[in-house]
């Protein structure tokens, strides 16, 4: 019974920090929307990391599964408005939408380019990304390239105070609590037969294989929760928190770039990389913008480089590697 | 390894406390702005920086501030870069609004940043001024806080309407072809719906996909409904393909608007004599006539430089010899709004502010301003801009045309011989 309880002991300083962020964001003035930024790159990374740094693979299209998301909520709240009584039920419904459908997507990207390795995976997750964007815009499917705003609904949904709240409040909460669901997820894939066989096949795909371990479920497993939890972000912070969605704003190959950052910066594969890698790439992007505005990506860049030179391994990577067999050890996987 | 991780640790927790200190109350009256500097707007948002600066640089040292209280009070401009990226949009206007305390916040350029902010500044009840969001359902979603000074996309084919009407009362038939995009749909709704209003007849509407490359298909069933004048366009590549194709296929009609291409410079570059006599509308243009004048004659407030003297205050603000464009002027007659409504309401109360600004008229050297209860801007004109032997000339409203329009332009065959588009 106490080994099930210590298993879980990294979770602590995972819910220590993003408890501190919230009461941050909460009891100083101006915080809360530096915070909800903040929440918003550690959930992101976060959610990737479950695939790219349990598995090694990159997926460049990762920002699509966010795009599918946040239509799910925009396409839930725009089309159900008129039933009356559905009040607040709407967001629920958005929210099972959007993990809905970024796990169809996701299989069905899943199924196919997973049959690839390294390079040939990267490439063909580009096209999903496009190819999606392309095929909304082209075949006007969810008003096309016009895309959705919904703030009037909102407005007529749970009355404007509500609907403001929602906005500048709630969803960033959301956010949180995507970003501390996707850490346990993560720490219990760890823990479990699944962390072992993902991190076999991150090793050596070959080698996990011959061991007689099944490659292609496992990748799709981390596949499919990392899609989910990013259907998850999409629809809270985009669609929640900017009652709107158009293609190419949903669609934007940068968000991935982010998420990789992120997770490079933090430490790939581990628990609280995300979390400190959002937090580096947040806290440097809000700061350099308002002392250098226009010039922060100057000094932004060579800050990555210099910390991805110093901490190959991610900032957590390094801590990891340093407290290995300490009491803090525990604490950091 | 020890020393540099506490180092770094060092420098962020630093710059956490450090960009908390909270602002020194000052006497002065302060815009916020979350300004597009990087990213992929950084090209309109350096023009807007640019003409918000020009424009507070006139207020405070040529109009000597504003008039609040029996005082006149300076304006001050705090921005920061939003990098054209969602989520800085929220979190820096949340600074401005409780670390540095500003008055009112300027959106960022584009609709999709302007929608981010705005339920940040509603939620606070904070005046929002837009004038890079063009998206008239902005103005749909119940926003008590935010006001346009860009015109609105419905509007920018109107005054192309409105000038063939007034011309060539014979023509009727009318050809739409746009991008299939959010903007360009924009536009063509409210052409579409300016067109039925002035009786014209819509012949042949239909949109193409962005990155088009081949419009031969499109603009042969175009061709087929035989228009009088056709409107379209959508950015510069889609707008020069237009217009080869159209020469191409010698589709001539007796006039020709693309939106966002035919206005610029490289578009002539491009396309040399195919160009000539093309039409583009556009919000503001270098050379347009509104004046003190002008304003007087048509019974309305004037307020701010000339144009000569916005484009010398630009080039000082921007530190470069850069010729302010319509973002610029946009941006810029929107300081000029702000400070006349403060006046008339003589307080800074964004409550106050905002009803002022639902009540203001006036001209400026960007035209007329005034906006409805929404907060749609409806005052202000868009112009008309023709090539005329390789020159931009602005030929409609009347009251801000460099010359006369060329109507009907030349054919392709006849450009092809060396006539240009001069009436």
């Amino acid at each position: 019974m106490k080994n099930q309880v210590t298993k879980y002991y990294p979770m602590l300083p995972v819910l220590a920090a993003y408890a501190a962020l919230f009461l941050i964001g909460r009891n100083m003035s101006g915080m809360w929307q530096l915070v909800a930024m903040l929440l918003f790159y550690c959930a992101l990374g976060q959610a990737f990391n479950i695939f790219l740094g349990m598995t090694g693979y990159v997926d460049f299209g990762y920002v699509a599964f966010m795009g599918v998301g946040t239509y799910g909520m925009a396409l839930a709240i725009s089309r159900l408005a008129h039933i009356e009584g559905l009040g607040a039920g709407i967001i629920v419904i958005g929210f099972v939408l959007a993990v809905l459908m970024s796990t169809m997507l996701s299989i069905a990207v899943g199924a196919v380019a997973l049959r690839l390795r390294g390079a040939y995976f990267a490439i063909a997750t580009i096209g999903v990304n496009e190819g999606f964007r392309f095929l909304i815009e082209g075949a006007r499917i969810w008003n096309g390239s016009e895309g959705i705003i919904f703030t009037a609904q909102l407005n007529q949904i749970l009355g404007r105070e509500a609907a403001s709240a929602l906005a500048t409040f709630w969803a960033d909460l959301f956010v949180l609590i995507i970003a501390v669901a996707a850490a346990l997820v993560t720490l219990i894939y760890m823990r479990s037969k699944i962390g072992y066989a993902l991190t076999a096949l991150r090793e050596d795909e070959d080698a996990a294989k011959v061991m007689g371990i099944n490659v292609t479920k496992f990748k799709i497993i981390a596949f499919i929760t990392s899609a989910s939890f990013a259907g998850l972000v999409g629809a809270s912070s985009w669609a929640l928190k900017t009652p709107y969605v158009f293609p190419p704003e949903v669609f934007e190959i940068h968000y991935t770039i982010e998420a990789i950052i992120i997770v490079l910066l933090g430490g790939a594969g581990t628990l609280l990389g995300p979390l400190v890698g959002g937090l580096i790439y947040g806290i440097s992007k809000y700061y350099l913008s308002i002392f250098i505005p226009g010039f922060q990506l100057l000094i932004f860049a060579p800050i990555i480089i210099v910390i991805i030179v110093v901490f190959p391994e991610g900032v957590v990577g390094m801590l990891k590697a340093k407290t290995r067999n300490t009491a803090a050890g525990r604490f950091i996987v | 390894m020890k020393k540099t991780a506490i180092i770094a640790l060092g420098f962020f927790l630093l710059a956490f406390v450090a960009g908390q200190a909270p602002a020194q109350a000052a006497d002065s009256i302060d815009i916020g702005h979350p300004a597009c500097l990087s990213g992929k707007y950084a090209k309109a948002g350096e023009q807007a920086v640019g003409g918000i600066k020009a424009c507070v640089d006139w207020v405070n040292n040529e109009y000597g501030g504003v008039s609040l209280k029996g005082k006149k009070v300076p304006l001050k401009y705090t921005y920061y870069d939003c990098e054209s990226n969602k989520e800085s949009v929220t979190s820096l206007i949340g600074r401005l609004v409780t670390v540095d305390k500003v008055d009112v916040v300027f959106a960022p350029y584009s609709s999709g940043l302007t929608l981010r902010g705005a339920p940040v500044t509603e939620a606070r009840g904070m005046l929002y001024m837009d004038h890079g969001g063009a998206n008239n359902k902005i103005f749909q979603q119940g926003f008590r806080y935010v006001v346009q000074t860009i015109g609105p996309a419905s509007s920018y084919h109107r005054g192309t309407l409105d000038m063939i009407h007034k011309i060539d009362p014979k023509a009727k038939r009318v050809a739409l072809a746009y991008e299939d995009s959010e903007f360009a749909k924009m536009v063509m709704e409210g052409a579409e719906e300016h067109a039925k209003e002035l009786g014209f007849e819509i012949v042949f509407k239909r949109t193409y996909p962005k990155g088009v490359t081949d419009m031969t298909p499109l603009l042969s069933a175009m061709k087929a409904s035989r228009p009088d004048f056709v409107l379209g366009g959508g950015h510069f590549e889609d707008g020069q393909l237009f217009n080869r194709q159209m020469a191409d296929l010698d589709i001539d009609t007796n006039a020709f608007s693309l939106i966002a291409a035919a206005t610029l410079p490289a578009f002539y570059d491009a396309l040399e004599y195919m160009a000539e006599g093309v039409m583009g509308p556009s919000h503001w243009e270098y050379g347009v006539k509104y004046s003190e004048q002008a304003a007087k004659s048509a019974g309305t407030t004037w307020i701010g430089p000339s144009q000569d003297e916005f484009v010398a205050l630009f080039k000082k603000a921007a530190g470069k010899d850069m010729v302010p464009d319509y973002h610029a002027a946009e941006a810029g007659a929107q300081v000029l709004a702000y400070a006349l409504a403060v006046e008339k309401a003589g307080s800074v109360a964004s409550d106050k502010v905002r009803k002022a600004l639902g009540d203001l008229q006036f001209m400026s050297f960007y035209g007329g301003w005034d906006v409805d209860d929404s907060g749609l801007q409806i005052g202000h004109t868009m112009v008309d801009v023709q090539w005329q032997d390789g020159e931009r000339i602005i030929v409609w409203p009347e009251s801000a045309q460099t010359g006369k329009v060329c109507y009907p332009m030349p054919t392709f065959a006849e450009k092809a011989k060396g006539k240009v588009a001069v009436p």
